[in-house]
């Protein structure tokens, strides 16, 4: 039995007159430990994704199965890495984690609770900016704190909501590393969003492809069969990786054509109409045909 | 050179070299202080004195420093023109330097209304001492009046001459004029007469040209006294125009007789007036009264027991009294201030828990908007006289009522304010006008907090509690400072008539009294309190600021 579980869940927005349906009877199951990506266009339903799997979001119809159980709600057990990282800005990063522990553990105590703090911080190398604000941090560092608050919840699944992708490449691929990292050592199942296909080869066990909304489902998974640690240096060189790449590539640009070609609307032939002149008849209709003289 | 020498100026040196580094440390403290305050005007200079790009800073400083400096003069020159043009049934409008002396008077009454104070409850040597020094004064006072009416007289006298100088050919020209008009009318009047008793009946152009004579008569005697009224009136405006030095003799004579009043009343306060005089006296006779007591018997001694006791009583009452003196302009403004703030307070308290509530649910909003829609237009002078009936009822009189009675002889500060219906019903005032804006600004911010925020709640499963104290109430904290200050502003202008309406205690009470008063500084210390409500105003407005800008995140400066 798998750990998490989406059984036919679809979700649709807007009242019943116009309704939009995001997502279409979407199936996937989560095993213990495995890491999964869920890659797709933006706009294809990815963030209604998560939510449904993060409980911010009931299914319009179907269930979400944690453990073999209904799903009720959010909770800290499916720590959520929000996309747009969420600190809250009027507490520095060393706050912001406190919280988050204080929330979830309320036995410990205040030594405990600042150990717990100063541990999860130093995971993400954030030590030396523990008592700034985030406005006062860059890109990197916030989705460093917020990856730090969120590992503090101690959750069972990581629901990664594009955590990079607003990152820049350098910044990308060291926090790449960093949640490889941390993951290796304390295993644990995740789940991923992304759009970026070298990403999701480079870090994920397996990868489901979202196809294009309205109304995106989950297409067939893509197997990474690629051993740990992978090495960032000789990715590109390894056979594994350029297969999948090209493949999941050339899949994902199959996808777009295809729901381009479902978009096409037939063409209506509008009718030929010329514009009226309703201008007053002119005195001196000479004049109005005169060519200007070059000066 | 020694060693010493040497040592030493290593460390100068190095004092030098550690002033300097607190020197570039302090800079952007300063100026981040300057920016939290409001107070950007004062950026450039700072930075001029670090030598930052001082052209630009000293284009800065003539922007944001000279020019509004230029304004105000070019305000008080209007001000001073202006004002000698209109003229009311109080005299003529206050210009700028009355007004200054107006202040001046204000504040000399507060001076004098504190030394008198001290002097009640000065005891021993020093009130002998300041009785010493205050006899010695006023026995200087007589030839200081004289000196000053002698002033006043040459004054008027040099004023006199002068007037008399001026109009001189004017006055001659004009009794000349007199003389020369009178004449001419009575010859003309003569020859009329003449023209008159040679008529004879029926001749008709014989009685026209007799008419156009006596027409041509009147209108001359209308032109000639039109141009003597001219003259005189010239004469007259010469005469009636007010010297600056008869107006400095005349100030120097009033402050004269005002020091001499004050020096007599400090004397009064000092030996009759005086608590511990009072106490020393009142003691005596109940030392004498109570050796008395012990020769009597019957009727008398039960007589003369509870006259002691009566005045035992009177003394303690004697011995805890304070200074009641006329209410000060600086103590009105102490009072107002108070006023404002409890009201802001009983404003806020309703305002924000209200607010939040109306923010977090929707339908509470709706059960709420029609109230504040009908009440939040109603004026300040409604709510007053129904905050005064309310007030009145169930605020009561301190004799009655053991707490009122401790606010009024214990409470710390508040003892010194009498704590009234008046007073209440002002601040109720003010809280029912300022409340709105907190109340909106509040729902506002409450109702607008990022969703991601509320998302974090969730997935943290904070309670209701938790996550109104660390994520709602934070995050709409910048908004409802917006609102505190608004509504402390507010506040501020509608206090000013509800004390005026409730004469109670404070800068209406002032404004009223001065209004009602005839003194010839009145209408000048009305301008006086414009500007005094205006700059408490405007401190206000600086104090919300800062706290606005302490509670904002993001991109504001959160600190100093």
């Amino acid at each position: 039995m798998s750990f998490l579980e989406l059984k036919d869940c679809s979700v649709t927005f807007g009242p019943p007159s116009n309704e939009v349906q995001v997502l279409k009877n979407l199936n996937l199951s989560v095993e213990k430990n495995e890491f999964v990506a869920v890659i797709g266009f933006s706009g294809a339903g990815k963030s209604t994704l998560i939510s449904l799997l993060a409980g911010l979001q009931e299914p319009t119809t179907g269930q979400v199965l944690l453990n073999g159980k209904k799903m009720s709600g959010p909770g800290p057990d499916r720590g959520l890495m929000f996309q747009n990282y969420s600190l809250l800005p009027w507490l520095s990063v060393n706050e912001n984690v406190q919280l988050a522990i204080k929330t979830v553990f309320p036995k410990l105590s205040k030594s405990e609770v600042a150990e717990k703090v100063d541990h999860y911080v130093k995971m993400v190398k954030l030590d030396h900016a523990g008592t700034k604000k985030p406005h006062e941090l860059s890109g990197g560092m916030r989705q460093r704190a917020s990856l730090a608050r969120t590992l503090s919840l101690d959750p069972e699944v990581l629901l990664l909501d594009e955590p990079l992708s607003a990152l820049d490449a350098l910044t990308r691929s060291e926090l790449q590393d960093q949640i490889l990292n941390i993951w290796e050592n304390d295993k644990r199942t995740v789940v991923m969003i992304t759009n970026d296909v070298d990403e999701a080869v480079m870090m994920a066990d397996r990868i489901a492809p979202l196809t294009m909304g309205p109304a995106a489902t989950l297409a067939d998974d893509f197997i990474v069969n690629m051993e740990r640690p992978r090495d960032r240096r000789t990715l590109n060189n390894h056979p594994e990786f350029m297969r999948l790449k090209t493949d999941i590539t050339l899949f994902m640009m199959g996808l777009n054509k295809e729901s381009k070609a479902q978009a096409q609307s037939p063409i209506i032939p509008m009718p030929d109409i010329r514009p009226k002149d309703f201008a007053l008849p002119t005195a001196a209709p000479r004049l109005r045909n005169k060519k200007v003289q070059p000066a | 050179m020694n060693e010493f020498g040497a040592c030493r100026h290593g460390l100068l040196a190095a004092l030098l070299v550690a002033a300097m580094n607190i020197f570039d440390k302090i800079k952007y403290p300063i100026l981040k202080a300057i920016d939290v305050s409001g107070l950007t005007f004062l950026g450039p200079v700072v930075r001029l004195c670090y030598g930052e790009e001082p052209q630009v800073q000293m284009k800065k400083i003539g922007q944001w420093i000279l020019v509004p400096i230029l304004a105000m003069l070019l305000f008080a020159f209007f001000w001073a023109y202006g004002s000698t043009k209109v003229t009311t049934k109080s005299g003529s409008v206050p210009g700028p330097l009355a007004t200054l002396e107006a202040g001046q008077a204000i504040t000399q009454f507060g001076d004098y209304e504190a030394e008198k104070e001290e002097a009640y409850n000065l005891t021993g040597a020093e009130r002998e001492e300041a009785l010493e020094n205050a006899e010695a004064r006023l026995a200087e006072m007589p030839t200081i009046i004289a000196e000053a009416n002698a002033g006043v007289d040459a004054a008027k006298a040099a004023h006199a001459a002068a007037i008399e100088k001026k109009t001189a050919s004017l006055a001659s020209e004009l009794a000349s004029l007199k003389d020369t008009y009178k004449n001419a009318k009575a010859e003309r009047k003569a020859a009329l007469q003449a023209a008159s008793e040679s008529l004879t009946p029926g001749d008709e152009s014989a009685y026209a040209s007799f008419l156009e004579k006596v027409k041509d008569h009147t209108a001359r005697t209308d032109a000639e006294k039109e141009e003597l009224s001219t003259l005189s009136k010239e004469i007259k405006d010469i005469s009636d125009k007010p010297s600056d030095k008869v107006a400095l003799a005349l100030f120097a004579q009033t402050a004269a007789a005002e020091e001499k009043q004050f020096l007599t009343k400090q004397i009064d306060q000092l030996t009759t007036g005086n608590r511990a005089s009072k106490v020393a006296i009142a003691e005596e006779k109940i030392d004498s009264a109570s050796a008395k007591l012990l020769t009597l018997t019957g009727p008398a001694a039960l007589k003369s027991a509870e006259r002691i006791a009566k005045a035992e009583s009177r003394l303690e009452k004697t011995k805890e009294s304070i200074y009641a003196g006329p209410k000060t302009l600086g103590y009105q403004v102490k009072r107002s201030i108070l006023c404002v703030f409890t009201g802001f307070l009983i404003g806020s308290l309703i305002a924000i828990p209200i607010g939040i509530l109306c923010g977090l649910n929707s339908t509470f909003m709706a059960a709420m908007t029609p109230f504040i829609a009908i009440f939040k237009p109603v004026s300040p002078i409604v709510w007053l006289p129904i905050s005064l009936i309310i007030a009145s009822a169930y605020v009561p009189a301190p004799d009655d009522s053991p707490f009122m009675n401790w606010l009024w002889e214990d409470a710390w500060v508040l003892n010194h304010f009498d704590i009234n219906p008046a007073f209440i019903a002002s601040a109720i005032t003010v809280a029912l006008c300022s409340l709105w804006a907190t109340l909106a600004n509040t729902a506002l911010g409450v109702a607008s907090i990022d969703k991601d925020h509320l998302n974090v709640a969730r997935v943290l499963k904070l309670g209701f509690w938790p996550r109104l104290f660390k994520i709602v109430i934070p995050s709409a904290l910048p908004l409802i400072f917006a609102g505190l200050r608004i509504s402390l502003g507010v506040g501020w202008m509608v206090l000013i008539a509800a004390e005026l309406l409730a004469s109670s205690e404070g800068i209406g009470k002032f404004v009223w009294d001065q209004f009602n008063n005839g003194a010839s500084d009145s209408f000048a210390k009305l301008f006086v309190v414009v500007f005094v409500v205006g700059i408490i105003g405007l401190l206000l407005d600086r104090i919300m600021i800062v706290f606005q800008r302490l509670v904002s995140f993001e991109g504001s400066p959160t600190a100093i």
